[in-house]
């Protein structure tokens, strides 16, 4: 018989769309994101490994023949790839304002008294100007390259 | 605390459903339960499970004190956000298309039992940041007969720390608590910073020291849900950041802090200001007279029953 119910979530936490249900954090959303991006990018460097090793070993430049054939047009391992590059560009924009944010303490404001409309100083930072940014810059950049890979 | 501050102008639906998680100890098991109940303007949820218990369900068990947002006691969880249920407006969670509260027990919490949560392991995480101002002269600590200097920007550094009311709602909404049982969580380790940034605490070295190889700093990835619940914007993510910012200076040995002296307290001194000009005193009314004893009202003046 259970005494007490464990109440904690666990690691779906990191996925749970608590973003949404939260009020003015978009840090939680991008958080999520960058757990599933790096995810993705775990899967594609296995992958990578996994098909550079076989490939290769009829020599350099049949593999890349490989590649370019599958790169081309629009079939499961390309919008695979596509998937991986959007994921890298993520990862990589928003962990430099990761770093920036958390192992320096840059953008995120100073301490102040609470005053209305009592958003935490943290909050209301340059961080998360920069959130909005990565968001829109990995767009652009996934998009831009989404335009050279299969429509140039 | 982004709390819809014009909630409490709205009406909210005639009939609200009140979607409950409960749990009862002695049978083992959990169930969702649905009241309805008649709604008025400005009520809370509290208040609502309030009039759950004392008119439809009296076996409903929640935790509250105050009902005004001070003493920290009423978390739960409001339609999936953290909050205190007294400073949540009914008409803010349900509307007119969707007139249900959901309400749970807070996440990470072990449930005692319904919506009542245990804060064992929560003031024991609390306690390991030795949440105590620590000084080095033993005997001005043990018999203190001097004064802490401390200036007015060294306050404003920490002051907004010292507002946390320990009410668990950071923890609940903190995706790294929930998954790893070692992370201290938010709210200690923002009351870690607040005595680390505190003027008259010479403990640092063993604070950063017992954090280093605590390592719950490192394992903060700043989804920032802690400081976005927090009803007293007492802003825990801010502090972890800077934690980490002292952790790394303090490796590199470039940790300074001007701790603060002891004092002699200051003199009263027992001159009188004097009264500027245009401020006149009534006639009749002696002013060190007043001052001496308690002031006399005039019968005339006492109002009758």
């Amino acid at each position: 018989m259970k005494r007490i119910l464990e109440n904690r979530l666990g690691i779906w936490a990191s996925f749970k769309l608590m973003g949404a249900t939260l009020n003015n954090n978009p840090e939680r959303i991008a958080f999520i994101l960058h757990r599933i991006t790096g995810i993705i990018l775990v899967g594609f460097i296995f992958a990578h490994i996994v098909s550079t090793n076989s490939l290769a070993r009829n020599g350099w430049e049949s593999w890349v023949a490989v590649e370019v054939e599958h790169l081309r047009g629009i079939n499961p391992i390309s919008i695979a790839f596509f998937i991986a590059i959007g994921a890298a560009v993520y990862h990589g924009l928003n962990g430099i304002r990761l770093l920036l944010v958390e192992a320096l303490a840059l953008w995120i404001g100073k301490p102040e008294r609470p005053k209305p409309p009592y958003v935490a100083p943290s909050l209301k930072g340059f961080q998360r100007k920069a959130i909005y940014a990565v968001f829109v810059l990995s767009i652009i950049i996934w998009a831009a390259i989404g335009y050279v890979m299969f429509f140039w | 605390m982004p709390v819809d501050l014009k909630a409490v102008t709205r009406r909210p639906p005639e009939v609200v459903k009140v979607r409950v998680k409960r749990f009862h100890p002695e049978k083992g098991q959990g169930w969702w339960q649905t009241y309805e109940i008649k709604t008025y303007r400005g009520m809370t949820v509290l208040d609502a499970l309030l009039k759950i218990k004392a008119e439809v369900d009296h076996t409903l068990v929640f935790r509250y004190s105050c009902r005004m947002g001070v003493c920290g006691s009423c978390g739960v969880v409001v339609n999936g956000e953290p909050r205190l249920s007294c400073q949540t407006q009914i008409s803010e969670k349900a509307t007119p298309e969707r007139p249900e509260v959901v309400v749970e027990p807070l996440y990470n919490f072990p449930v005692l039992r319904d919506l009542t949560t245990d804060f064992t392991e929560f003031f024991e995480k609390h306690r390991k940041v030795r949440p105590y101002l620590i000084r080095l002269d033993k005997q001005e600590r043990e018999n203190p007969a001097l004064e802490y200097e401390q200036r007015p920007e060294e306050l404003e550094a920490f002051y907004e720390y010292t507002l946390c009311i320990s009410c668990g709602l950071c923890d609940a909404a903190c995706p790294v608590y929930a998954s790893n049982p070692r992370f201290l969580g938010p709210q200690a380790l923002a009351y870690a910073y607040r005595y680390l940034a505190d003027s008259r605490d010479e403990g640092w070295r063993l604070r950063l020291e017992e954090l280093e190889r605590d390592g719950s700093v490192y394992r903060c990835h700043f989804a920032a849900s802690c400081s976005s619940v927090c009803p007293k914007v007492v802003d825990p993510a801010g502090a972890i950041q800077r934690l980490r910012r002292a952790l790394l200076a303090y490796n590199l040995r470039l940790f300074k802090k001007r701790t603060a002296k002891n004092v002699e307290p200051m003199k009263v001194s027992a001159e009188r200001w004097p009264l500027p000009p245009e401020a006149r005193l009534m006639e009749g009314v002696d002013l060190e007279a007043q001052e001496k004893g308690a002031p006399v009202i005039p019968k005339e003046k006492l109002l009758e029953d």
